[in-house]
């Protein structure tokens, strides 16, 4: 098994950082403090609190807003956000595999100006773009119009405010944080490594599976993190484009601080959303040692 | 001990006197207030009259409101919270008397909104605009009548409807229904309303409150649940769009304007409260904001076309009953309406 360097044992240096270490780390780990560290501790001690009449924070301990977490409702919420980000994820992956790799694969002018063409959307407001897909889904609006102009359909499709415009946005929003990471590992991929699996009589589909995937596993690793960690708790989407139909638990969670007004519950929604993320950051690790191994 | 004490006092009694004399002379109001509510002419008209700067904070919710002047952030001298949210803050001691003495446009309100469940005493609050939750009825699509919630929710409309995403407004039209009181939400009426609202739900197309009117504009919906000023603006947009008041039932809203009690600026929070209450001020809120006018002379200004507007000014000879504060049960409502949304 290979050891990740900084746990080694028997290279102190590695644990020990100087002055000059701790000084260049200073900023980050006041910033983890300020705005990590603290508001989870400060949401950790809210999710055992009440509520009073008007929504004030009251310091009395008690269990229940996690046994309203564990109510049935909560967990179906919950199960599908997960199962949307899985899709969400998924779909990305398979579109964003390719084209990261792609870009990878390009002379050097040619890949910026693709990398270039995967940013440009981030020049505009996520919420801007957001409702330019409203424009593009309604009932008269932009697809259907062309679809109508073309023959291709009788009558205007309902698009928008259905699953399916929640997993198109979803995957637009996110589709890009795949790619990134991808391209990232694929890029520093050596070609000849891939050549030199098929000099060994290896076919297509055994280099990708045995050659490239892992060696471009920490790209993919950090693109499933990057997608479906924020998918899971995305409300603005499912909000604009679901029509607020299907409760996502990002929903739930910022209903709680604003129209229910109940700070605790929302707080215990959220410590038991990021002990998933941890989980889901410790199984992908798990995964990645397993397939370096 | 005692003179540590005594010298803190003081330092404090010094401080605080020479912070009142600090806000007095330049002049400042910090306004809370809901977005697209407060036209900026008016803001700028008071400022140059008085010299008071405002700063014009928004939310979108009365619930939004609450906990941002209860997280104690910002210290506002006048708010703006609908009736409900002023009877809790009312009932907690959160507000400071409106000294009606100072303020001489106060006769100009209309006599039905006042004394109103909210404040009977009408001590603490001064109405700003009041409105309806109604139902809009793209008449060019839907040529049957539709009178109540029974109507605009029936299968025939199935993906055609928009509603407020207000777990309060929703459950009130079930309650409506059933023909109860709208704010008793005793565990056996929320168990009623539970079946209505979950044979209606399935049949919504969308939830929003921040905007219900641009999917009717758009065409992705031809019936709606909307507050009346939405309606408003929807038929100065086009005539196609009419606004019914359900004849199972319909509500009022009144948004107020109130002093919290931690406001620096009393002073200059009663002298907006007497310049918006002028006629002429007042009819600039209804030119941008089609909501229905408390104020009797300024609704006098007004055109006949704006009078005309069935969503600003409802003909109707029932009496609308107001929201109440309900406490507690707001939990139990958002936890009903996130399992319905579930099930669908």
């Amino acid at each position: 098994m290979q050891t990740l360097p900084g746990v080694n044992p028997e290279n102190p240096h590695a644990r020990r950082p100087g002055l000059a270490g701790w000084l260049l780390l200073a900023p980050m780990i006041v910033w983890l403090l300020l705005f990590v560290v603290a508001p989870m501790a400060i949401l950790l001690v809210y999710s055992f609190c009440s509520r009073d009449d008007l929504g004030r924070v009251v310091f009395s301990f008690t269990w229940s807003n996690y046994a309203r977490v564990f109510d049935p409702i909560y967990l179906q919420v919950l199960g599908r956000s997960v199962l949307y980000a899985a899709i969400t994820t998924a779909i990305c992956l398979a579109a964003g595999f390719p084209a990261g790799w792609f870009i990878a694969r390009q002379r050097a002018a040619v890949r910026n100006r693709l990398l270039l063409l995967v940013m440009i959307p981030f020049w505009t407001s996520f919420l801007i773009r957001t409702y330019a897909w409203i424009t593009i889904l309604k009932s008269e609006g932009l697809l259907n119009a062309t679809l109508l102009a073309a023959r291709a359909i009788p009558a205007p499709l309902e698009m928008l405010y259905t699953p399916a415009a929640v997993m198109v946005g979803l995957v637009y929003a996110y589709l890009p944080f795949m790619i990134l990471p991808v391209y990232g590992s694929a890029e520093k991929l050596d070609n000849a490594l891939v050549d030199a699996a098929h000099d060994l009589g290896a076919g297509p589909v055994r280099a990708f599976s045995e050659v490239i995937i892992p060696l471009t596993w920490p790209g993919i690793t950090a693109g499933v993190l990057l997608v479906f960690v924020p998918a899971i708790g995305m409300f603005a989407i499912t909000d604009l484009m679901g029509g607020a139909k299907v409760a996502m638990i990002g929903n739930v969670i910022q209903n709680q601080f604003t129209k229910a007004r109940n700070w605790p519950f929302g707080a215990a929604l959220g410590i038991v959303f990021t002990l998933l993320f941890v989980l889901t950051y410790l199984a992908l690790q798990w995964r990645g040692r397993r397939a370096r191994t | 001990m005692k003179l540590i004490r005594t010298l803190l006092t003081l330092g404090l009694v010094a401080f605080s006197a020479s912070g009142a004399f600090a806000a007095k002379k330049p002049g400042e109001l910090k306004l809370f207030a809901w977005s697209e509510y407060v036209p900026q002419a008016v803001l700028d008209g008071f400022t140059a009259e008085t010299g008071i700067k405002v700063s014009y904070e928004t939310y979108a919710s009365g619930e939004e409101m609450l906990a941002k002047l209860l997280s104690g952030g910002t210290r506002y001298d006048l708010i703006q919270p609908p009736d409900y949210v002023a009877e809790a803050l009312i009932k907690d001691g959160l507000l400071v008397p409106i000294d009606q003495t100072k303020l001489k446009n106060f006769g100009n309100l209309m006599p039905e909104y006042l004394h109103m469940p909210h404040d009977p005493e009408q001590k603490f609050t001064v109405p700003y605009m009041v409105g309806t939750v109604g139902i809009v009825v793209n008449t060019e699509k839907v040529t049957e009548p539709i009178l109540g919630y029974r109507d605009m929710f029936s299968a025939k409309y199935k993906n055609r409807i928009v509603a407020l995403d207000d777990g309060r407004e929703l459950a009130v039209t079930a309650l409506y229904v059933l023909g109860k009181d709208l704010n008793d939400f005793s565990p056996a009426n929320l168990a009623a309303v539970r079946p209505i609202l979950a044979e209606w739900f399935p049949r919504i197309k969308l939830f929003d409150s921040d905007s219900p009117k641009t999917a009717l504009l758009n065409g992705d919906v031809d019936l709606g649940l909307v507050w009346g000023g939405e309606a408003a603006t929807l038929w100065n947009e086009n005539k196609k769009f009419h606004y019914v008041l359900p004849a199972e039932g319909a509500h009022l809203f009144v948004d107020l304007l109130a002093i919290p009690k931690r406001a620096r600026n009393v002073e200059n929070a009663h002298l907006f409260i007497d310049y918006i209450l002028r006629p002429e001020v007042s009819k600039l809120i209804s030119d941008e904001f089609p909501y229905t006018n408390p104020n009797g002379p300024a609704r006098k200004l007004l055109s006949a076309e704006q009078l005309a507007n069935p969503a600003s000014y409802p003909t109707t000879t029932r009496k609308l009953d107001t929201f109440r504060h309900i406490g507690d049960v707001g939990a139990a409502i958002d936890a009903l309406i996130t399992d319905l949304k579930n099930t669908k």
